[in-house]
């Protein structure tokens, strides 16, 4: 099994490569993930558990961030993986982009060490620069943020080098280029302190938010494109006409959009209006994704039957899967559990609830997880030269059991917090004594244990979809054989 | 053949065209209302105080001056009043210089100890632990609740001083905070954060929050 | 016709908030608005190819 990392070679091709080394950190990173959300879900319900020794906020901590660095590793390596694919050159400066996949890596491990055994520090700006910056998703020392941003510039000079040296400029690398340079330059406006912790919040919304809930959207526009031409030859020209007009509407709902993230932190109040309208709009292009994916698929489908070819037209059968499970659990949970909570009326009592946390986990998942494991699939079948690859066991289990437990996590979060607003927001005034009682509800406390269970389902998924990319591969290799 | 499809909906320069437009103004909107935004929240000062010039968010020397939390009629929601003068850690005449640095060490603290993967600030953070917003004007630590006579403190900020250095001496409940390593001075700036924190003009976030007396404004 | 300012401080955005949506509305139409001369514009190209 192991043996089989060393097999994914590609022939003269070092960007695919590169790609697959950034998908192998990033699945071990989303193993981390779900071990530390593990360990703060059990928190909730033990309070004792690991205390003084690896509190909550640092289970927590890593927890978030395993989570953000294993999707941008999921993102760079994609785009890597994407690259000579859609330009028809061979990438410009990929030994650089080794050397920069080398450097972050080390830095990731030295910033997770320090999180794990440091933990926190003394209230100076040196615990700012060296331990942690303490602002939730963007914990990583400042140091770290100067590597971040020196590599992520390294991996933007090989895709800008490669996108110019080409002739050919495809509508997905047009949108890619000019996205990824928004979704690195963003990074920056994290990267400051002030003593305002309004000005903080404010600034602190621009990384998240514009990431997101609109570069990262497009980003996933980008991959679901490619992978439709991959995987089922849908029409280039189908596939890019609906990515221009996803862009259209993830960037005129999301930019704005980020309104709803300013309704109570000191900013004023004409927010309200355009943070609820904007985002109540964000919504529309994740049901558009839907359409567009089922809609080709079907469409392919039925030109092949019409040639009478006999079988699927899907090259790769667990890609596929996730790609639609993608273009669903972004609509589920981007699309349907952000409008939930995103009208100010309804956010005044639910903004800082369990609510946020459902939301989060069924979000990143539906939007961002599926389809970057989607795409390692494909960087697979690329890796054993497998002209088709079929949904076994394992791959199935790993699909299922994920997407069972995050869902099962969501509604066990949501209830939860639906008691904590009702009790601890709407009755009791949101105090200290007020918090305290709602936590203590058995509703709340139910919601909790079934969020641990689900938690531990996932887990299990997890473990089926890791044997699987390590050895479906191999599997497919030997029967084509 | 393609020369007979005449449909603006299905050309791929309509929709880049339109892309482009769309993504490029709402940027320009964006950075236009940031910069609007960056005026109100910037912190006001020692001055705007005395003159009781309203800033959403006012400068560090509001811990010099009792603040609460009240019901807006013109607004519909409460809003931080900031009143007379009140000691702070038996002090009311701060300067701006000494304000700011308390401030500055409690904001440096809060993100050194990473009090948001716990609590939420401004409602932002995580869910583990009670909201900080408005955690100064906070009933359990007033003269009549709880936490001053758990801690043998009779101020408001000494009684959350001392529970800062020593969080798990003074358990509430099972899930309790952990020890972080907070100084007395570290404390102190935190508390001050906490205090200034609570005067923010939040657009009513949180709703109806807890009484002295144990009445909220709820209807 | 005007309202008065409902907003604590006075901007340019508060002005344009005069009720349910306003606002919101407003920016949303500034940003559709141009759609049109884009479709007329790709609609003449179109026939001129043709």
């Amino acid at each position: 099994m192991l043996n089989s990392i060393k097999t994914n070679h590609f022939e003269g091709n070092a960007s695919k490569e590169l790609g697959m080394m950034y998908f192998r950190v990033a699945i071990i990173l989303f193993g981390a993930q779900l071990l530390m959300g593990l360990i703060a879900a059990i928190q909730f319900l033990v309070p004792g558990f690991l205390f003084e020794l690896f509190d909550f906020s640092i289970a927590r901590m890593v927890h978030i961030n395993a989570l953000v660095v294993w999707m941008l590793y999921a993102m760079i390596g994609a785009t890597y993986f994407l690259l000579p694919d859609e330009t028809d050159v061979e990438p410009i400066g990929i030994g650089l982009g080794k050397l920069g996949f080398w450097v972050l890596t080390a830095a990731v491990t030295v910033v997770v060490l320090v999180f794990i055994f440091v933990q926190v520090g003394a209230g100076t700006e040196a615990s700012i620069w060296l331990i942690t910056e303490g602002r939730e998703y963007i914990e990583a020392p400042r140091w770290a943020d100067i590597g971040i941003v020196v590599v992520v510039l390294i991996f933007y000079f090989n895709v800008f080098a490669t996108f110019i040296k080409s002739s050919k400029k495809t509508g997905i690398m047009t949108v890619m280029i000019a996205n990824l340079l928004a979704l690195a330059g963003l990074y920056l406006a994290g990267m400051f302190y002030t003593d305002n912790i309004s000005m903080d919040q404010f600034w602190w919304w621009w990384v998240i938010h514009l990431w997101v809930e609109a570069t990262w959207e497009v980003f996933v526009g980008t991959l679901a494109a490619f992978a439709l031409i991959k995987l089922i030859g849908a029409k280039r020209e189908v596939v890019e006409m609906w990515l221009w007009i996803e862009v259209l509407m993830l960037f005129g709902s999301g930019i704005l959009g980020m309104g709803h993230h300013y309704f109570w932190i000191g900013t004023p109040e004409y927010w309200w209006e355009i943070g609820a309208l904007f985002s109540a709009l964000e919504p529309v292009p994740l049901i558009a994704m839907f359409v567009h994916v089922l809609y080709d698929w079907g469409k392919e489908q039925g030109i092949a039957k019409a040639k009478g070819e006999t079988g699927s037209v899907i090259t790769n059968g667990p890609a596929m899967a996730w790609i639609v499970l993608n273009a669903f659990g972004n609509f589920l949970g981007a699309g349907i559990w952000g409008f939930f909570h995103t009208l100010p009326q309804v956010n005044i009592y639910t903004h800082g609830t369990q609510f946020t946390a459902a939301h989060g986990h069924l979000s990143f998942f539906g939007a961002y997880a599926t389809i970057l494991i989607g795409m390692m699939y494909i960087g697979v079948q690329g890796a054993y030269g497998a002209k088709r690859m079929k949904m076994n066991f394992n791959s199935k289990m790993g699909i299922f059991l994920t997407a069972f437990g995050v869902m099962g996590m969501t509604v066990a979060l949501t209830i939860a917090g639906y008691e904590q607003v009702l009790v601890e927001r709407a009755e009791l005034g949101a105090t200290w004594n007020a918090f305290f009682v709602a936590q203590n509800l058995p509703w709340y406390v139910q919601g909790q244990m079934w969020r641990a269970i689900m938690g531990v389902v996932t887990l299990i998924g997890f473990i089926y979809l890791a044997v699987d990319l390590l050895t479906i591969g191999k599997k497919a290799q030997a029967e084509e054989a | 053949m393609a020369n007979e499809n005449l449909s603006v909906w299905t050309s791929i320069p309509f929709w880049r065209r339109s892309a482009a437009w769309v993504t490029g103004f709402a940027s320009i909107l964006l950075i236009w209302l940031t910069f609007d935004t960056l005026g109100q929240i910037s912190m006001g000062n020692d001055a705007d105080l005395k003159a009781g010039t309203t800033k959403r968010v006012p400068g560090p020397t509001v811990i010099n001056y009792k603040i609460t939390y009240e019901m807006s009629k013109k607004r519909g929601h409460e809003v931080p009043v900031i009143g007379e003068k009140e000691a702070f850690f038996g002090k009311s005449d701060y300067s701006e210089k000494e304000a700011r640095a308390l401030l500055h060490l409690g904001k440096l603290t809060s993100q050194a100890k990473n009090c948001m993967d716990c609590h939420t600030l401004l409602g932002n953070g995580a869910y583990y632990a009670p909201d900080l917003t408005k955690a100064w004007i906070d009933p359990a630590w007033s003269k009549t609740g709880p936490m001053m006579a758990m801690t043998g403190k009779s101020t408001r900020e000494e009684a959350m001083a001392e529970f800062l250095m020593h969080p798990s001496t003074y358990p509430t409940h099972a899930r309790m905070m952990p020890e972080l390593g907070i100084t007395a001075e570290e404390a102190k700036g935190l508390v001050a954060f906490l205090k200034h924190m609570s005067s923010i003009d939040t657009n009513g976030f949180p709703r109806n929050f807890g009484k002295e007396e144990g009445s909220t404004n709820a209807q | 016709m005007i309202e008065p300012l409902t907003d604590v401080v006075p901007s340019f955005f508060a002005m344009l908030n005069q009720g349910p949506l306003t606002l919101t509305i407003f920016l949303h139409t500034i940003i559709i608005l141009p759609m049109f001369w884009i479709y007329k514009q790709e609609k003449k190209r179109l026939e001129e190819q043709k």
